[in-house]
């Protein structure tokens, strides 16, 4: 049947009459406007996830009094410093693939490899702090672990008052309940911010790619 | 980068300027995200213009930087209200230039497509500037039979609208 499609070709192609018309300077002043682009949002926080857990060190009262002496006393400091290594050597490691990514992505590619790569480079940064929860994780276990075999947890602790005279083996537990909770909450709740903010920003994209996946299929 | 280099760009923009409106007057609902979407669409193809060699035509270039910043990079404002006050597609036609039969059947199918997702109204775009099943398949990153098949449905679908 003749085609509406026709039609609507013509019409499309006549309708270039009707749209707006931007002169020389208007153009000239764009190129130096920022770009407010997904891309460049994805960098900003990127750059924020990386060097959120690393600034919270340059605090003094977290690095002074914080969770090193702490583990001094628990005697687990040398698995600590160890973690530490880790921790930076992995960041480094993460940082430069990310970078190397986002200079991978290219407006010039065709839309699906663009999306693809988008993606790609989100997923490091995605890996990076499910290392960072899962080395929260494991510092509180380390710490729960060194609490278990403490013999004077209220010496260690520094603990006064009550807990002095309460029963060392439920107080143990207690505080052992009390630190494996607050972990896993604290790890939910980085993990809850960062998740949402991740698939708040990146929703439009996802449909887009499946619904380009789905002509694929 | 060099006087000449912005020179040489802004005025290629400038004459070629209705392929990115076009795009912008799909992929938005009110003037200032039309505006919005313009901007953006020329920020990313002057970041890449000095990786326009000339092997292709400025305008086939632009086919393809000005959709992947619609469907890709760009990001809708939420603060705006989402009112139609600017209609960009459905511009004012002169009611003589057509029968009143036709004319409902175009603002049917205009508006048909601007509900479209962000995928099938690329594939729709790039219909209506006549590029071929290959271009179309090539900007997008799909196979030719695909891009083929895709459109078909839409075509269908588009005439289902205006033919209950």
């Amino acid at each position: 049947m003749m085609d509406e499609l026709e039609l609507l070709k013509k019409d499309w192609q006549k309708r270039e009459e009707h749209l707006p018309k931007l002169s020389f300077e208007q153009i000239y002043k764009m190129i130096w406007k920022k770009s407010s682009s997904l891309v460049r949002w994805i960098f900003y926080i990127s750059i924020i996830e990386f060097t959120l857990p690393h600034l919270l060190y340059l605090i003094p009262s977290v690095r002074e009094q914080g969770n090193f002496e702490f583990a001094r006393r628990l005697g687990i400091e040398g698995w600590m410093v160890a973690i530490t290594v880790v921790q930076y050597s992995v960041a480094i490691y993460f940082i430069y693939q990310f970078y190397k990514r986002y200079r991978e992505i290219s407006v010039l590619d065709d839309a699906g490899k663009l999306m693809q790569r988008i993606f790609r480079t989100r997923r490091t940064v995605k890996h990076y702090v499910i290392f960072c929860l899962s080395m929260v994780l494991l510092i509180f276990a380390l710490f729960i672990v060194g609490m278990a075999l403490d013999d004077n947890l209220v010496a260690t602790l520094d603990l006064h008052g009550k807990a002095e005279q309460m029963d060392p083996q439920r107080l143990k537990l207690i505080v052992i309940g009390v630190v494996a909770i607050l972990g896993v909450l604290f790890t939910a709740f980085m993990g809850l911010i960062y998740f949402l903010l991740y698939g708040l920003l990146t929703r439009r994209l996802k449909r887009n790619y499946w619904e380009l996946k789905r002509m694929e299929a | 980068m060099n006087k000449e280099l912005e020179h040489q760009f802004v005025t290629e923009l400038e004459n070629n300027q209705n392929i990115v409106h076009k795009v912008c007057s799909l992929y938005t609902d009110d003037r200032d995200s039309h505006n919005d979407l313009f901007q953006e669409i020329t920020i990313q193809l002057w970041k890449a213009y000095p990786k326009f060699r000339g092997d292709s035509k400025f305008s086939t270039w632009m086919y393809r930087v000005a959709l992947n910043t619609a469907i890709t990079l760009y990001r809708k404002s939420k603060r705006r209200p989402k009112t139609r006050d600017y209609d960009s597609v459905i511009y004012k036609i002169s009611a003589e230039e057509y029968d009143p039969t036709e004319e409902q059947q175009l603002k049917l199918m205009y508006s048909a497509i601007k509900q479209l997702g962000d995928i099938d109204k690329a594939l729709v775009f790039l219909y209506l500037e006549d590029k071929n099943y290959s271009e179309i398949a090539e900007t997008l990153g799909i196979t030719e039979v695909n891009a083929r098949v895709k459109m078909n449905r839409i075509k269908t679908k588009l005439r289902t609208i205006i033919n209950p």
